[in-house]
């Protein structure tokens, strides 16, 4: 379970402060797959942050799977990060010299598994979101968008995440290969009992998700 | 993979740079090995040099040259009051002179300083060849004319004759008597020791006899010497020299000997003050290898202050270089923070690459080090030596001179100066790589990777991972 209480983050430039989450609350069930929709600059990245600890907000609280991460320090956000949170982003932002495999089990590695099982698991998760065996030992310049986008997704997915954030997963994405994408997050959501908020211009995934919020200048509301 | 594999992995990310990066590493890595290996093989020389020095000081006439008359020579009564100082143990005195070969061209040509007095021949003739075509260029024979007149082409040079007080030594160098026996240099008799060359030269042996100044001298020994231009000079005692050349009481060198090292510089200030500036010049064996020490001692700063360089120059490159890539790798490391890296674990990622640049900089420089270290060390030296050199042959009077330091009395020919004596050993320099120093390059190298990736660790840290999210 998400939940989301109060959110404040304001930003300064100068003398101007600018609020970018104005009092946001909100509450997502484990295994639901919810999208944020909203304009350039509405604060929906900054939201994503927020929940992702990237950023520490103001005010209110972030409670996941019970635990609030509003309040945690440098350290143990670094841990949250690494045990339940897995990101997905817009560029893909796969790490260029390392195989498909291999960037799989990076996260693996930073929360300290064995090599062996990390291995394993990053076989099965490439093998679930439809990669062969010769594209796992590819270099992400060796892939097309959409396989690169399942490499980035199965890396998400590698510590069993308790929540994925995705920044436009499909943005740099053609439409059909944006769709496998968004049929294969709903698929993982389920399989993998992870709750998935997407934030996105592409009303066609807000559609199709279990809950959808839409954000106008830090203002969060329901759809 | 591990973050050590991933920064090693990461150091071959781009070909051209990482080669470009580690030629740049290595030439500065190998710039401040062979600056290391020149400074070692320096620092050796020095301690060789004043391991080597003995207790012992040089006395002779103020401004005595070699080719000079004798009339400002020492006296023996003014040496008795050196004799007599606390810490001398020895003194050695010694008059010499040259004889010119009865009959030979040299009688007919005049020497600067040289009496052409019919007194001052020999019947001996000196077993040293020369090769007037080739005169002071190589091998150590180095004759020069005072105001540049020329050596006859059928030259025969003279015969030196020295007296002394120990016929043990001559010039310092021991003598080995292979015939005969050695003369007692306090007695007054007409008995010469000749050197086996010259023995040769005029088939001479023990008991046969020769003449000089007129008077029949009897070989009493035959001695071999380690320096060739020796072999042309006979040994007498001093009396009998004073005798012979009508100089009775006169000195031209002597050689005071001092009971230890610590003791030397203050006896050297003693006999100065004893004999007085303007009656002989005093150089101890520690001025001159000071003397000689002095360019060493340049080339040993050079050296270490090119070696600081050097490893600055290094830092300052991986450092830069580092900076440049965290820069480059700024979204990289920022996705590495959001899915769970530590600042720890990707700084110690970046320090690896640059620790396995470096390495591979220290591999090529350690190359150019031991390639380069003796050539690099010997061109210091002789660049810092010739000066030195120059100064020696062509100062003073410049003219015709016998064996180095001051020494040298009377006599007229030396075949090599003193002074470039101890620079051609000086020269002989060698810098060799051991474990050591190739341990040293290692270690440096690691710790100029460690120190150029401090600012790249402060710049990694200072990265948050939710720019990763804004410049999507």
């Amino acid at each position: 379970m998400l939940k989301v209480t109060n959110l404040t983050k304001q930003f300064s430039s100068g003398a101007t402060k600018v609020v970018a989450v104005k009092k946001v609350g909100f509450k997502v069930p484990d295994g639901c797959f919810a999208s944020i929709i909203g304009r350039s600059g509405s604060g929906k990245t900054t939201l994503l942050s927020l929940l992702g600890s990237l950023e520490k907000p103001d005010e209110g609280s972030i409670e996941v799977d019970g635990q609030d991460i509003s309040k945690l320090s440098d350290h143990a956000q670094i841990k949250y990060r690494c045990q339940k949170i897995g990101f997905i982003f817009q560029g893909y932002n796969l790490i260029p010299n390392l195989t498909a495999i291999e960037n799989v089990m990076l996260p693996m590695e930073f929360a300290g598994q064995p090599k062996q099982q990390r291995e394993k698991r990053a076989k099965e998760l490439l093998d679930q979101v439809g990669l062969t065996a010769d594209q796992m030992q590819r270099k992400p310049g060796k892939l097309s968008g959409g396989q690169q986008q399942r490499v980035a997704i199965a890396r998400a997915l590698s510590n069993k995440p308790k929540l994925i954030l995705a920044d436009e997963p499909t943005g740099n994405l053609d439409s059909q290969t944006g769709d496998m994408i968004v049929k294969l997050l709903h698929g993982l959501a389920k399989s993998e009992d992870t709750t998935i908020i997407a934030v996105t211009h592409d009303l066609s995934i807000s559609e199709s998700t279990d809950k959808t919020f839409k954000i106008d200048d830090g203002v969060l509301k329901e759809v | 993979m591990n973050v050590f594999s991933r920064g090693i992995r990461n150091a071959f990310r781009n070909t051209i740079r990482t080669t470009s990066i580690v030629v740049i590493l290595g030439i500065s890595i190998g710039l401040s090995l062979t600056m290391l290996l020149a400074r070692q093989a320096v620092q050796q020389k020095i301690s060789d040099i004043q391991s080597s020095v003995g207790n012992t000081i040089s006395i002779s006439p103020a401004g005595f040259s070699g080719f000079s008359s004798v009339n400002n020579s020492l006296t023996t009564s003014e040496l008795s009051k050196v004799s007599s100082l606390p810490h001398v143990t020895n003194l050695v005195e010694s008059l010499t002179d040259r004889l010119t070969t009865i009959g030979s061209t040299t009688s007919t040509f005049s020497f600067p300083g040289q009496s052409t007095s019919s007194t001052g021949q020999t019947s001996l003739t000196s077993p040293v060849t020369l090769n007037t075509s080739n005169r002071g260029s190589s091998g150590g024979g180095h004759f020069f004319v005072a105001g540049g007149g020329t050596l006859p082409t059928n030259f025969t040079p003279p015969v030196s004759i020295t007296g002394t007080t120990d016929t043990a030594t001559l010039d310092t160098t021991a003598l080995t008597i292979t015939s005969g026996k050695a003369l007692d240099g306090t007695s007054d008799s007409n008995e010469a020791m000749i050197s086996k060359s010259m023995a040769s030269k005029n088939n001479l042996s023990v008991g046969s006899t020769f003449t000089a100044y007129g008077t029949t001298l009897t070989v009493s020994g035959i001695f071999t010497v380690s320096n060739e231009a020796d072999a042309g000079t006979v040994v007498v005692s001093l009396p009998t020299e004073q005798g012979l050349s009508g100089q009775t009481g006169d000195v031209t060198s002597a050689v005071a000997t001092v009971d230890s090292l610590s003791n030397l510089s203050s006896v050297t200030t003693a006999i100065k003050n004893t004999l007085g500036s303007s009656t002989a010049d005093v150089t101890s064996s520690l001025t001159q290898a000071n003397n000689t020490i002095a360019p060493l001692n340049s080339v040993k700063n050079i050296s270490l202050f090119s070696l600081i360089g050097a490893v600055i120059a290094g830092a300052i490159i991986i450092l830069l270089v580092m900076v440049m890539i965290v820069r480059e790798r700024r979204r990289e490391i920022g996705v590495l923070k959001a899915i769970g890296g530590s600042n720890l674990k990707i700084i110690l990622q970046f320090i690896t690459e640059a620790i396995t640049l470096t390495i591979l900089g220290a591999i090529i420089g350690l190359i150019i080090g031991v390639i380069g270290g003796t050539p690099v060390t010997k061109l210091l030296v002789n660049n810092s030596t010739s000066s030195t050199t120059t100064t020696s042959q062509f100062g003073g009077s410049g003219a015709v001179r016998t064996s180095g330091g001051g020494g040298g009395g009377g006599s007229f020919f030396a075949t090599r100066l003193g002074g470039s004596n101890i620079v051609s050993g000086v020269k002989d320099i060698k810098a060799a790589a051991g474990w050591s120093i190739l341990l040293y390059g290692f270690g440096a190298a690691i710790v100029i990777a460690v120190l150029g990736s401090t600012l790249a660790a402060g710049l990694i840290a200072k990265i948050r991972p939710a720019e990763v999210m804004r410049t999507e």
